[in-house]
């Protein structure tokens, strides 16, 4: 069916292998249009590449520990990485400089996002709590601390009106700033990552029991859980493809899944690193993806066809 | 003619008078000439005709500028501006001279102290010169080439290779070549100057001794050396500091001192006196600095240089004193000074200075061997080599550790059990063998002892000593120490994880991590405690891969010598070539201070490479193991949340799918994120609102949850929800209300129930179940209708106030005004329903979740049945109204509102308002009723107002209804006030969610008090209107 057709669509065709990291790369990142990956790892740097030629453009230099997330505003101006050193570094890409840290979260960082605009820094952490910062001011203190998580905070994803956070406490909250609301959803899993498909109207997340799970944002309603790859104890990304028409994701034997969106078959699989894939990203228009793993590669994929 | 001439109006200017204009210019002019030959501070500006002219303060007054020209003292030429970029002032080269004065250097004698490049000791400038001096002489002699070539080609090289190999290997000048290990030592008798410096308490002095350790790097077995900057240090200061260093051992034996020129670039002179006039500084390492300088006045040098007198005076002083420079004890003590001192300028290398040191007794003649002249050897040196002889070695000692208890009881179980024993007949003794045998088992074996030497006499206690039960007694104990040590074993591997070779089993087992390999169930129930205890480490390993590397790198250790190190490379190594992201600070490492850490990490950065380079190529078998994580590898270690327990999590496997649970909080977010979002604060100009109405409901159900709103209102704004309590209460939306009316049905019966056992001042309620249903029925969309309006809160707040006479008043007075406050009311509805339908339409997220309101319905249908329980009997039980028009609704929540306001009130009068309520909710239209429930409002108004302190107690005696069946409360009062409180915010809540919703009653609502007051007015007038209509 459909499945077949588009299978031959996936991006499975290693395009370019990025190395340069010393150590694993914890988490890689398309920028707003695709042109441009981040990369951030366990050799305490930020990479910028060119994933589509391969190259690799500069290196941002000054955690002090590992780096696990990273992301870029939609101008391509500003960076937010964080990582082990439990703050939050607001850097400016174009010169490389640290324009200034947000210190606060009493332990590791575990994902970082911008809003849509750029002003705000919402941070996730393994001190159970998410925060908000204030690229804008001058203040180094967080605009708002949502602390009502019961465990490690792992991944956020935000809409323009929404911050939405997986916790290892099993539970993805939604926090409406427009309603002044908290949604719960109980997964009873420890929630890995999340991501939004590409209408934001469901909530893929990926939780320590190997399945991918995808919620209906507006109900809470389990839509489809998928299952095959392996994540039991790394953090890994998932996504959805740019069509959301697929699933996405690292296993820990270093393969790539990917799912039919509606019936949760494994369309296709293959081995793309030697180790476990800490991160999938998935470029917002184009059939092409990034992964990265462990084994220190950021690799490139494209579809055959193309 | 007079008046005639005041009649006219005059246009234009004047013409003035030519006579007048003229001489006032003329006068000028002449006054201009004078001016200028006035002296300059007597000329006053004027303007060209002669008049003063003010030039206001920023100007200057009457004269701007110069004399209000722009001229200059010196004319109108500028000075020449001179740049001085090109031209700058000179830098000067300070000297000692530019500190002293001419007395000072008059005093010195015209001898000049000064660096000396002789005693570089490294050499850096001595090279420098000798280059410079073989280019001048190069210059100066023919070469053979001729022209320039040779000496611009062939440069004398600055520096040797190996200095600049040694430079580019990290080595800095003035730091010494030796290895680390060489340098401990010096490190370690540095450390312990410095703590018998910290114990003297004179950190400063401990500061400038580190400097002159510095200085003195290349001398690191050097002892007595203690070098004082000098540029700022005061003397007093420096000669403190020997005296303090005196009682250290070496620095007593070394008679020397340091003094530092005041160019104090790191070369520093050692000056040495022997004798008469010459300086000595024999240190203890082998190799002697001997600078001598020119020392003429030195008390003048004193002033400005720090002059450090080490050691002690050999003449005339017991050894450990030393003596200060200034310190005047004796004459012989200016001689030091005053007494030229000749340069002697050598450097003298010693071979073995041990020898000289240790064959003490006799003084040693200058002209001995093995002393160099000028030298003498010290009278008596305290240095004395100590040897100490080798501990005696006990002779049961064993030279294999023996494990503390734990392990003890481990070997005793080895030996075979003793024979079981029957108990003892005496059933006292033998509960008392099994309690002493449990406690012994426990405790250890000196409580067996203790309590044998404590009850000799006690023939209770035979068995201890070998009597009655004592063969029981010994197998209750071995029974009791077995069980014990069962218990002990996992900590006590947890207290000895070092001792054996670590698998990743018992590695796992320390950590408590869980292995996959037992079942589950098993698992989970030996290892609940645990887990809570490890949770954190439990969670943060499953981010690394413990075992992996574990069985690799086993076959190099290269830190085999210290387990704790060796345990920590590894799991450098893990984090090195390991994905996850948790670090995990293994044992000991958090006790190491942060360079050592830095340092070990180094060592271990390079003992990693080696044995990546090496033979074994561990790394590589390390990525071999990575490339074939096997999936159960994987598994080992699995993530468990805190949350979910496990046995929520069995309970999840056991029915297979999961499914999600949702919950819905109410969250306030910060205005400044709202505003970075872009988002209008949802909860904007409130403050305690939120909460404050949901405890309003709240209220209504717990009745312990005043007391909790008390506190709660002590705290400003409820950010955070309370978890505990409010876990059950969302938030409340304005828009929807599911048909929930069967639930309500149900449940406001039970809530009713709820509220009556509370000294809530509710109306009465009677029960019946006929009229439950009907009454019910109606509530539920009574509620919606109330729900959806915020214009009844108004009402609810104000009419609660004891200006609700007023409003009555008004209300009864003004019956105009009603039919424009009904129209406007419908009107808002109808409005507020178009725009909500639109906002559904138009896709803005419209909150839903019924549950906030089934708990909100309970509560305000709780109220609401009770008061038409209480008057069922009177005119509601024929009732059937089925409200279905906006208007009546409305109408008809204005009526159970009436009714909630005035609860309080005797229930006589409740019933009767709510009975011309319900009228008019159907629609009958008797305003009479109306009139009339509002003139016996009146009329009970004094009443009411009496009995409002105590409402609880006294609404009672109106009617015999049981609705006050409850004993007075002491928080009464708080309540009430609480209750306003939440009134009032409630109103204000519902007034900017109009604000959210874009309602079209915001125009309405304005936030002025008086201005609601007046539509509620209006609602008052419009209730009576539309029953009217």
């Amino acid at each position: 069916m459909a499945g077949e057709g588009s299978a031959a669509e996936l991006p499975r065709k290693e395009v370019d292998v990025l190395k340069g990291h010393e150590g694993a790369v914890l988490a890689v990142r398309f920028n707003g249009d695709g042109n441009y990956c981040l990369s951030c790892g366990k050799d305490r740097t930020l990479r910028l590449w060119n994933p589509h030629r391969g190259i690799h453009i500069k290196t941002y230099k000054s955690h002090g520990r590992e780096v696990r997330d990273v992301h870029v505003t939609s101008d391509n101006a500003k960076l937010c990485s964080c990582g082990g050193d439990r703050q939050l570094f607001y850097w400016d890409v174009s010169t490389g400089r640290v324009i200034r840290k947000f210190r606060g979260h009493d332990s590791e960082v575990n994902a970082v996002k911008f809003n849509e605009y750029g002003s705000v820094v919402i941070s996730a952490g393994y001190d159970r709590s998410v925060r908000a910062w204030d690229c804008r001011s001058q203040s180094t203190e967080p605009i708002q601390i949502i602390d009502t998580f019961a465990d490690s905070v792992m991944s956020i994803a935000l809409t323009k009106t929404e911050i939405i956070a997986g916790s290892v406490d099993g539970t993805v909250r939604t926090f409406d700033i427009r309603i002044g609301r908290e949604l719960v959803d109980h997964l009873k899993q420890p929630v890995n990552c999340i991501s939004l498909s590409n209408d934001a109207n469901c909530i893929l997340a990926s939780c320590l029991d190997s399945k991918l799970r995808l919620l209906d944002r507006s109900t809470g309603e389990l839509l489809q859980e998928y299952r095959g790859h392996i994540c039991k104890s790394y953090k890994m990304d998932c996504c959805l493809t740019n069509t959301d028409a697929h699933v996405t994701g690292g296993s820990e034997d270093g393969y790539i899944y990917f799912w039919d969106l509606v019936d949760a078959s494994v369309v296709s699989t293959f081995r793309a690193h030697n180790s476990v894939v800490t991160s999938v990203n998935y470029h917002p228009k184009d059939c092409c993806m990034i992964t990265s793993s462990v084994d220190g590669t950021i690799r490139v994929w494209k579809a055959y066809t193309n | 003619m007079e008046s005639d001439e005041e009649d006219f109006v005059f246009y234009g200017t004047p013409i003035e008078r030519e006579e007048d204009t003229s001489a006032r210019k003329r006068k000028a002019i002449v006054e201009a000439g004078s001016f200028r030959n006035m002296p300059s501070w007597k000329q006053e500006v004027r303007d060209e005709e002669g008049r003063r002219r003010f030039h206001g303060a920023f100007t200057g007054g009457f004269s701007a500028g110069y004399y209000n020209s722009v001229g200059s003292k010196e004319g109108w030429t500028p000075q020449a501006f001179t740049s001085s970029r090109k031209n700058r002032s000179e830098m000067k080269n300070q000297s000692i001279y530019s500190f002293l004065d001419d007395e000072d250097i008059k005093d010195m004698g015209g001898k000049v102290l000064d660096t000396s490049l002789k005693f570089d000791t490294f050499g850096f400038t001595a090279v420098d010169l000798a280059r410079k001096q073989a280019e001048k002489e190069q210059k100066n002699r023919p070469s053979a080439i001729p022209g320039p070539v040779p000496d611009e080609l062939i440069l004398p090289a600055s520096s040797s290779i190996g200095i600049k190999l040694l430079l580019k290997m990290g080595w800095r000048q003035g730091h010494s070549l030796k290895e680390t290990k060489a340098n401990s030592l010096y490190d370690a008798r540095r450390e312990a100057r410095k703590a018998l410096l910290a114990f003297s308490g004179n950190l400063r002095e401990q500061s400038h001794i580190e400097a002159g350790q510095y200085n003195s790097g290349e001398y690191p077995e050097m002892e007595a050396d203690s070098v004082f900057s000098s540029q700022n240090t005061p003397i007093l200061l420096g000669i403190k500091g020997t005296k303090i260093l005196l009682p250290s051992p070496t620095s007593s034996r070394a008679v020397g001192v340091h003094a530092v020129s005041t160019a104090a670039r790191g070369h520093f002179c050692r000056l040495a006196k022997q004798g008469e006039g010459s300086w000595l500084a024999p240190t203890q390492g082998g190799r002697i600095g001997l600078s001598l300088m020119s020392l003429t006045q030195a008390r003048s040098l004193c002033g400005s240089l720090a002059c450090v007198h080490l050691g002690r005076h050999h003449r005339k002083y017991a050894p450990g004193f030393g003596i200060g420079a200034l310190e005047e004890l004796d004459i012989e003590d200016e001689d030091i000074y005053s007494s030229g001192i000749e340069i002697v300028g050598t450097v003298v290398q010693e071979d073995e200075p041990s020898r000289s040191i240790t064959t003490d007794g006799p003084r040693l003649e200058n002209t001995k061997q093995g002393v160099l002249r000028g030298f003498r050897v010290a009278s008596n040196s305290d240095y004395n080599l100590e040897r100490f002889p080798p501990p005696v070695i006990p002779l049961d000692f064993k030279p294999h550790y023996q494990f503390a208890s734990p392990l003890d009881t481990l070997d005793k179980f080895l030996e075979p059990p003793p024979p079981e024993v029957p108990p003892p007949e005496d059933e006292s003794l033998k509960i008392l063998i099994d309690g002493f045998a449990n406690l012994v088992g426990r405790c250890g074996k000196i409580f067996e002892d203790l309590s044998r030497e404590k009850n000799k006499s006690n023939p209770l206690f035979s068995f201890l000593s070998g009597g009655s039960g004592h063969n029981y007694y010994s197998w209750k104990l071995w029974e009791a120490k077995r069980r014990h040590s069962d218990q002990q074993k996992p900590s006590d591997v947890l207290s000895h994880p070092s001792d054996r070779s670590m698998t990743a089993d018992t590695r796992g087992r320390i950590l408590g991590e869980r292995p996959l390999e037992r079942s589950y169930n098993d698992s989970v129930k030996s290892d609940t405690l645990k887990d809570a205890v490890h949770f954190q480490t439990n969670l943060s390993d499953t981010f690394t891969k413990p075992a992996v590397l574990v069985g690799s790198s086993e076959c190099a250790k290269p830190f085999q010598y210290d387990l704790a190190k060796q345990e920590r490379f590894e799991q450098f190594l893990k984090e090195k070539y390991q994905g996850g992201l948790r670090s995990l600070t293994s044992g000991g490492a958090d006790k190491m201070s942060e360079a050592a850490r830095a340092r070990e990490r180094l060592d271990f950065e390079a003992a990693a490479e080696s044995i990546s380079k090496g033979e074994m190529k561990p790394t590589d078998s390390l990525h071999s193991d990575q490339n074939s994580i096997q999936p159960s590898n994987a598994g080992d270690w699995r993530f468990v949340s805190s949350a979910g327990g496990p046995s929520s999590q069995d309970e999840e496997k056991l029915s297979g799918i999961l499914v999600p649970k949702r919950e819905e909080f109410q969250w306030r977010p910060s205005p400044l994120l709202c505003k970075r979002f872009d988002i209008i604060d949802p909860y904007m100009g409130k403050n305690i609102t939120c909460l404050s109405v949901i405890c309003g409901y709240y209220a209504a159900h717990h009745s312990d949850f005043l007391t909790q709103m008390a506190s709660l209102h002590l705290q400003p704004p409820p950010l955070q929800r309370p978890r505990s309590k409010m876990d059950t209460l969302m938030f409340i939306n304005d828009s929807i209300i599911d048909a929930k009316s069967e639930r309500l049905a149900t449940e406001s019966r039970e809530s009713s129930l709820n509220v009556a056992n509370m000294d809530l001042p509710l109306i009465a309620h009677s029960e019946t179940p006929s009229s439950e249903q009907t009454t019910a029925e109606q509530l539920d969309t009574n509620l919606r209708a109330s729900l959806q309006r915020p214009v009844d809160l108004y009402k609810a707040i104000f009419s609660d106030d004891s200006d609700e006479e007023d409003d009555s008043k008004i209300a009864a007075v003004e019956p105009k005004k009603r039919s424009e406050g009904a129209n406007k009311t419908l009107n808002r509805l109808v409005a507020g329903d178009f725009l909500e339908s639109l906002g559904k339409e138009l896709g803005l997220e419209v909150p839903e979740d019924p549950r906030p309101h089934v708990q909100f319905d309970n509560a305000v249908s709780s109220s609401l049945a009770k008061a038409i329980g209480g008057q069922k009997d009177t005119n509601l039980s024929s009732s059937n109204n089925k409200a279905s028009a906006a208007p009546d609704n409305f109408n008809a929540v204005m009526g159970i509102k009436e009714a909630q306001i005035h609860e309080p009130k005797p229930s006589g009068i409740v019933e009767k308002s709510v009975h011309s309520k319900k009228k008019s909710a159907k629609g009958d239209g008797i305003s009479g009723r109306v009139e009339n429930d509002l003139e016996k409002k009146e009329a009970t108004r004094k009443h009411y107002s009496s009995s409002r302190r105590q409402r609880n107690s006294s609404g009672t005696d109106s009617s015999g209804e049981p609705y006050h069946s409850h004993s007075k409360s002491e928080k009464a009062s708080l309540k009430r006030r609480d209750k306003k409180q939440e009134r009032y915010h409630e109103s204000k809540r519902r007034r900017s969610r109009g604000r959210y919703s874009s309602d079209a009653s915001e125009s309405e609502l304005s936030d002025d008090a008086e201005r609601s007051r007046k539509s509620k007015h209006r609602r008052h007038s419009g209730r009576s209107k539309s029953k009217n209509r």
